[in-house]
């Protein structure tokens, strides 16, 4: 048993107290990452495409890495209160390799978001909202899916294209060359819609008088959540990442003050 | 006669005032006020392109005439005719808050069909063109707007000229980086200093 003087005792109650912390942000990481993950807002096939989607890499990491941060939490605790030499060396050893991955996920996250770039949006959407199929196959799929995604985009946010519908109209497009531009100056999702799926006013939305377009860009409503995402991976794992850098000091202080 | 209108774009506050091929103009109400009630008047509008010649323009040369063709623009007369609408359609009276404007090109089905001259299709080319009204009682050419300002129409960039690079790394991110990285090496020490005393 360890030297019984208040000074350990103080050191065993903040270890403990500091576990049962990380024990915590580690259900609260996992969780956190679960609900990214799920992509509640359907953006997910916009970065597929982009080939930049490791913002969700980072999240399917958190997801673990909360898991581990828990098991070790409980670990640790035990290894505390038995003053138990093997068990703290193991518990150091495998949180290291978990705030490897932690870190690695927040850099990630981070780093990834300063990719997402209104024009990065904007040129992917012209590049392949509505392209007509071709015969290589490899790409088909991303387009299908781009185009979906704008499509269930557009009307449910009421917006139209990234920075609003004169986007159809300042650059070509995949869209411009199976819709011509005196038919559709801009898609006919970006028009207010009745119930029935229809537009309200067709001819009101190919003039583009107001009231009966979206004239708002999407870029907000797909940024707002991709940046929530990305942020809160990274500023949570950093936040969890300090707090786990106290309490591993403080277990190695501990370790070299007790005996086997 | 001449009438002392000039063809205006429509208002700025739709979106659609010019696209790449349409452009929208305000209705020519209470313009051809004297002839109003003659049902035999029918108001064109003439686009025509810088090489129409608009100080000696013919006036005579009728709509659906090859030389007035839609189809025929630009590349075999320089100006066409289309829109033709009696003059009851232009009525001096308007309810506030109707929006009275001509969408010139926006019939895409008739472009390439030659029987349909007076087709309203869609703008060949960015422009600019300039266009009048004018009235016909039979084919006699009976009155006349001015010419309109310039118009041009939008011409879109290709979408591989927009750059997608230049993502600085953000403030955030350097901070992230850094500090994290020097926590695990303070952390690696330790636990060198551990496994080794």
């Amino acid at each position: 048993m360890a030297k019984s003087s208040d000074g350990i005792h103080i050191l065993q109650g903040l270890l403990v107290f500091g576990n049962v912390v990380i024990g915590m942000c580690g259900i609260a990481l996992t969780a956190e990452c679960i609900f990214f993950v799920s992509d509640p807002h359907g953006l997910y096939p916009l970065l597929e495409a982009t080939e930049k989607d490791d913002i969700y890499a980072a999240a399917w990491i958190g997801i673990f890495v909360g898991f581990a941060l828990l098991a070790l939490s409980i670990l640790g605790i035990v290894g505390v209160i038995q003053c138990n030499r093997t068990l703290l060396l193991v518990y150091v050893i495998l949180m290291l390799i978990t705030y490897a991955f932690e870190m690695a996920s927040c850099i990630t996250a981070a780093t990834h978001r300063d990719f997402l770039t209104p024009n990065l949006f904007l040129k992917q959407m012209l590049e392949r909202y509505e392209k007509p199929e071709t015969d290589s196959n490899s790409d088909n799929w991303k387009t299908e899916r781009v185009t979906e995604t704008w499509n269930k985009l557009m009307p449910q946010n009421q917006c139209c294209g990234v920075q609003g519908p004169s986007d159809w109209q300042e650059y070509t497009s995949a869209f411009r060359i199976t819709h011509s531009d005196a038919d559709f100056p801009w898609p006919r999702k970006c028009c207010v819609m009745n119930p029935q799926e229809s537009p309200v006013n067709l001819d009101a939305c190919k003039l583009g008088v107001p009231g009966y377009y979206y004239n708002k860009g999407c870029y907000d409503a797909i940024s707002g959540p991709m940046n929530t995402h990305a942020w809160g991976v990274a500023w949570f794992g950093f936040a969890i990442l300090c707090w786990t850098f106290c309490v591993l000091l403080g277990t190695m202080f501990y370790w070299s003050r007790i005996e086997y | 006669d001449m009438i002392p209108y000039t063809p205006t774009l429509a208002s700025s506050s739709l979106l659609g005032r010019t696209t790449t091929s349409t452009f929208v103009l305000e209705q020519p109400r209470c313009v051809f006020s004297t002839m109003e009630n003659d049902t035999n008047i029918i108001i064109w509008l003439v686009v025509a392109t810088p090489e129409g010649r608009w100080v000696n323009f013919n006036n005579s040369l009728g709509p659906g005439t090859k030389a007035r063709a839609f189809q025929m623009f630009p590349s075999d007369t320089s100006a066409y005719m289309t829109l033709g609408t009696t003059i009851l359609q232009y009525p001096c009276l308007k309810n506030p808050g109707d929006i009275t404007v001509l969408r010139v090109g926006s019939e895409t089905s008739c472009a390439k069909n030659n029987s349909r001259p007076t087709c309203n299709g869609p703008l060949p080319f960015p422009g600019p063109y300039r266009v009048k009204f004018l009235a016909f009682n039979g084919s006699e050419p009976v009155a006349e707007t001015d010419w309109s300002a310039p118009i041009t129409l939008k011409e879109a960039k290709a979408y591989n000229s927009i750059p997608t690079m230049g993502s600085r790394h953000s403030g955030g991110m350097i901070a992230i980086t850094t500090i994290l990285s020097i926590l695990f090496a303070v952390l690696l020490a330790g636990l060198l200093a551990m496994i080794i005393s």
